[in-house]
């Protein structure tokens, strides 16, 4: 009865209720459009991260993220990558000989990191192969003798193009100066520019001319779906107890402390919607009572006692407040249903 | 049997320089089944016995009983508890809650009283035919008249089973039919239901039909008076 009495209360003056409910609905949605925008970012620079750079998990000699010193090198490395192919709910594992260099142009030079791949397995680990624009040359197409794929910042910089010649120089394992010709068959553009300026990507079967043998650093490994991860993580240190294995937040810890902003500024912000709310609806519900002090009075007189009372008044802020919040998380829904559609039709474009 | 009893009860209004004996040294005693009118000029008095002998104020000194429970000794939620299942109140302005309808305001006082189901919509549909409204139970107070909601406010107040209701100037906003009507109701129930009636009044029909009427002036009996005994010779 106490909660039928509330929600009648709140329609005795339906444009009061109106306008309280309208400003909790906006006040929400308006909050929570903007987090799963801030969500949405995030999720998505993670994903982009895992897809175009980490992936996953990756796995290397406990030294090697020290310097990227060439002999610190996964000695059972195809072994490894046989084992964790088998795994369930593993998608790709591809191997990667990742070097410190210069690259050198007629015009310029630069300090890069060489990964040598393969780039059919790479291309289900990594999707770096999409940042290719159309008109910018493909990833390793047929015909060019030792192609490289660089990005755009890069190019810019040593001021070459498609099909132009580049020197990559190197020191091999045993201390030698090593260096080779390429050619620059495929430029790219991520949107990590830091990413964008250092890597430089060759195939694996140019570096063994070059270095002879094929020392793998590295091997990265895409999971089904981001949720297992931990679990792997856990189980591959288990298995490969001499190996440096690391999933994305270690390998990437900015991107870590960019969802724990995210996620911090998406708390203040609803907080903030929140007390302002709060703010709106006691002064409304103190109007409320202030108006029918004679009614509250009466009903304590017939026998209402305070705590009823009060649970009448609160449920009808409660009520208040559902009906705001409800129509607030509609309106958000939809307008982040509206956003994915032209989202979604502004990438097909 | 007394249900009312009042002993040297005091209410002093201290606003300011001036204290304002509203009630100043009452004692009387109510038996069950009367029909009493307190009567008095503007002022005198007469809500503020009112609100003390129903628990609504506290008396400056002085002790109210209430079917032999001192009640002035009650704390609040006790006192509360009591009201509800103890005295039945009629408003001037009948104080109906306006987003029920004519059953919910009855049923809702035997709902406080956790009252099962079935037994409060017998209940109101009894008391709302016996004040003359069982066609009108599912309107709300603003669809009847005035006469109208202050039966239902009898109603209202009868849910509880009470042993007496205490009515503040229930008349005053009425017009000469609906009184008679509602006189008419409140002086079978109690006939037939020995339900004890206690007013506080200006209106001369009210006064006219009270067994019993009790004067005021300046928080002071003034006079006490049995309207039969007085009627019929036997004072």
């Amino acid at each position: 009865m106490i909660l039928s009495i509330a929600w009648k209360n709140i329609w005795r003056n339906k444009l009061r209720s109106f306008i309280v409910i309208s400003a909790t609905a906006v006040g929400v949605a308006a909050g929570t459009y903007s987090a799963s925008l801030m969500f949405g970012v995030a999720t998505q620079k993670i994903n982009a991260a895992i897809s175009n750079e980490v992936s996953h998990i990756q796995i290397h000699h406990p030294a090697f993220k020290e310097n990227y010193e060439i002999k610190y090198t996964l000695p059972e490395a195809e072994k490894m990558i046989t084992d964790i192919e088998k795994l369930p709910g593993v998608k790709s594992v591809s191997s990667r000989t990742i070097i410190t260099g210069m690259i050198l142009s007629a015009a310029s030079s630069a300090g890069i990191k060489v990964n040598g791949i393969n780039p059919e397995i790479e291309k289900k680990t990594t999707t770096l192969f999409t940042k290719i624009a159309d008109t910018n040359g493909a990833y390793f197409g047929e015909g060019l003798r030792n192609p490289v794929v660089i990005s755009q910042k890069l190019a810019d910089k040593l001021n070459v193009r498609l099909k132009s010649k580049i020197v990559l120089r190197f020191q091999s394992a045993d201390g030698s100066l090593v260096e080779g010709a390429f050619k620059v068959c495929g430029i790219y553009r991520t949107s990590n520019g830091m990413f964008d300026e250092v890597n430089i990507f060759v195939r694996q079967s140019d570096l063994i001319v070059l270095l002879g043998v094929l020392p793998i650093h590295e091997i990265a490994i895409l999971l089904q779906n981001n949720e297992n991860v931990n679990e792997f993580v856990t189980s591959l240190r288990k298995k490969y107890p001499s190996s440096d294995v690391m999933d994305w937040e270690e390998l990437f810890p900015e991107l870590g402390m960019l969802t724990a902003m995210l996620t911090a500024m998406n708390y203040m912000l609803l907080g903030i919607i929140l007390a302002a709310l709060a703010f709106g609806i006691v002064n409304t519900m103190l109007m409320i009572v202030l108006e029918r002090t004679r009614e509250l009075g009466m009903l304590m007189a017939v026998g209402m006692n305070k705590s009823r009372l009060f649970k009448m008044i609160m449920l009808e802020s409660i009520l208040l407040s559902l009906c705001g919040g409800m129509a607030g998380i509609i309106i958000s829904s939809f307008l982040i249903v509206l956003l994915c559609i032209l989202n979604s039709g502004q990438d097909s474009l | 049997m007394e249900i009312i009893q009042l002993k040297d009860l005091y209410k002093i209004y201290d606003e300011g320089a001036v204290a304002v004996n509203a009630v100043n040294g009452i004692s009387l005693t109510i038996s069950e089944g009367e029909f009493t009118a307190i009567v008095g000029p503007s002022g005198s008095g007469k809500t503020t016995l009112l609100n003390l002998i129903g628990g609504l104020d506290r008396p400056t000194s002085g002790e109210v009983f209430i079917n032999g429970t001192e009640i002035t000794k009650l704390k609040s939620k006790e006192l509360i508890d009591f009201r509800l299942n103890n005295i039945g109140f009629v408003f001037q302005s009948y104080n109906l809650i306006p987003v029920l309808t004519a059953h919910e305001n009855v049923e809702f006082i035997m709902q406080l009283q956790n009252k099962p189901l079935a037994e409060r919509h017998k209940r109101t549909i009894d008391l709302l035919e016996s004040v003359g409204l069982g066609d009108k139970k599912d309107i709300r107070p603003r669809h009847l008249s005035g006469g109208q909601q202050q039966r239902v406010a009898v109603a209202r107040a009868l849910a509880s089973k009470p042993r007496f209701i205490l009515a503040d100037e229930p008349t005053a906003n009425l017009d000469s039919r609906a009184t008679t009507n509602l006189l008419d109701i409140m002086e079978r129930l109690n006939h037939e239901e020995k339900i004890t009636f206690l007013f506080s009044t200006h209106d001369q029909r009210v006064v006219n039909k009270a067994h019993r009427v009790i004067t005021i002036e300046d928080g002071k009996v003034l006079s006490d008076i049995y309207q039969e005994v007085l009627v019929h010779g036997k004072h």
